[in-house]
């Protein structure tokens, strides 16, 4: 089945099943990652199935060529390039001109949505999420689990399937399209919301320790430098692993020793 | 522990593995949604949301960016709800203190999870090198070297729950009942110690202007409430 000129920009049959198809494999692609080339041969099966829909079975080996290249940007932003890159495959096929060169668009776009993507779901929406969902664990509910997966995954997939979408109608204006959700701004807000509930959740456990120990929860303010120290150490490059295995240590040596 | 609890632990290591990165990322990796469905898968789901919460917030800070491979803190959850829940019968130990031994145990054994990932994504790395396909361009073939890597990164993680699991298992067996009198003693501000640690970190890892004052102003105002009310 070969995408036609008439219907590649609309919701045809070939156009639904050439978005499924690239939606599911979006899924798989970091399977093969590796060090030399990171998501080349991923994106690639990601967008096969598209380009068997616009080239038929048969697909012209620069076509491929230009895929195996080094590629890497945020999996979840992904389906995006992978859909605007359809549409321009589809544009080239139907012998016209996709006004930039597929590669040098690649190229052009992977690393500007890796960095949003790192920051929005890696550094502000999971953070985010995980702290919610750790207010529920600390009451002993089941429903941490859950509540974490519903938070994190619901921006996730509006990502990878509005993304694949705006990228495969938008093609090359899908990257000013994405420019007015504001992405940048949105994961500041979401640090931002992040530490506050990690000061809540830090003071309602000292509150909460120091009830359990009889003592008056002012003593709580304790944990307020010891954190801020901690903190400085982790910014200095000190790994979790270290500050884990040295306080716990000592407080076991204290334990014994007392 | 029967063999059957082994087989189906090690099925949602693998699987929870895959989710890091090779598949899906739906998150089922992050500790507070492995350990407890571990916990679940064993019977006991409580024991894995504490494990969970524990552990959560130690490495969510390390960002999984390029080639930077954080410790697997996915196979460390699940490792140190196996390893709690079959303390009991073995030991005969149980509660918040074993909880916290096996983890103190599980968490260094991360470190063997960063190697095994880095082991498979250099393994990908020789497959596709070593494959005339990516030469050759056939499509079907192509597809078929990209579904490979998924069993090595499966293999990674099945290697790092076993390593968790068996030096784990001698670790406890032979030094649980030494330690866990010091564990109880410690107590309260052993558990708390993680969740102090791991915000700290997140705290200092967590990039964006204004921070510290912001985490201080929440800290300061909720503990001031909690405290005068």
């Amino acid at each position: 089945m070969m995408l036609s000129r008439k219907s590649e920009g609309t919701m045809s049959q070939p156009v639904r099943l050439l978005l499924l198809k690239t939606f599911v494999r979006s899924f798989l692609l970091q399977t093969s990652w590796n060090f030399e080339r990171l998501q080349n041969l991923g994106f690639l099966f990601m967008i096969l199935p598209g380009l068997r829909i616009i080239y038929g079975s048969r697909i012209p080996e620069e076509v491929l060529e230009r895929h195996k290249d080094y590629f890497n940007t945020h999996p979840y932003f992904a389906p995006m390039v992978a859909g605007a890159t359809l549409r321009m495959e589809a544009t080239l096929a139907a012998g016209e001109d996709p006004q930039v060169d597929i590669s040098s668009f690649k190229k052009m776009v992977m690393a500007p949505f890796a960095a949003i993507g790192d920051s929005l779901f890696w550094g502000g929406v999971r953070p985010l999420a995980a702290i919610i969902a750790l207010f529920m664990a600390a009451q002993g509910s089941l429903w941490a689990p859950l509540v974490f997966l519903a938070l994190f995954n619901l921006p996730h997939l509006v990502c990878r399937g509005g993304g694949l979408l705006l990228g495969y109608f938008g093609g090359l204006r899908a990257i000013e399209s994405i420019q007015k959700f504001h992405l940048p701004d949105l994961s500041v807000r979401c640090k931002e919301g992040s530490i506050i509930l990690l000061g809540v959740m830090c003071a309602y456990l000292a509150h909460k320790g120091c009830n359990l120990q009889d003592i008056p929860s002012c003593w709580g303010f304790i944990i307020l430098p010891v954190a801020l120290l901690f903190a400085r150490f982790a910014r200095q490059g000190v790994s979790s692993m270290f500050l884990i295995l040295v306080t716990t240590t000592s407080l076991l040596a204290l334990a014994l020793v007392f | 522990m029967l063999w059957v609890d082994y087989v189906f632990t090690g099925t949602l290591a693998m699987l929870a593995g895959l989710d890091r990165v090779a598949l899906l990322q739906f998150m089922i990796s992050r500790p507070i949604v492995a350990a407890p469905l571990a916990g679940w898968v064993m019977g006991n789901p409580l024991v894995g949301l504490e494990v969970g919460a524990l552990l959560e917030l130690l490495w969510l800070g390390r960002l999984p960016v390029g080639a930077s491979i954080p410790p697997d803190d996915t196979q460390v959850a699940i490792g140190a709800t196996v390893l709690a829940l079959s303390m009991d019968p073995l030991l005969g130990m149980n509660g918040m203190p074993v909880v916290i031994l096996c983890l103190l145990t599980a968490i260094p054994l991360g470190k063997f999870g960063q190697l095994f990932d880095r082991l498979a994504r250099h393994a990908n790395g020789l497959l596709l090198k070593r494959n005339s396909a990516l030469a050759s361009g056939s499509p079907a073939q192509l597809e078929r070297l990209h579904l490979l890597g998924l069993i090595n990164f499966a293999l990674a993680s099945l290697a790092t729950f076993a390593v968790i699991l068996l030096v784990g298992t001698l670790f406890l067996y032979n030094f649980a009942p030494l330690l866990i009198t010091a564990v109880r003693e410690a107590g309260l501000s052993l558990q708390y110690s993680f969740t102090l640690v791991g915000a700290a970190v997140l705290l200092g890892l967590i990039n964006v202007t204004r921070g510290t004052s912001l985490f201080c102003a929440a800290f300061v105002g909720t503990l001031l409430v909690l405290w005068l009310r």
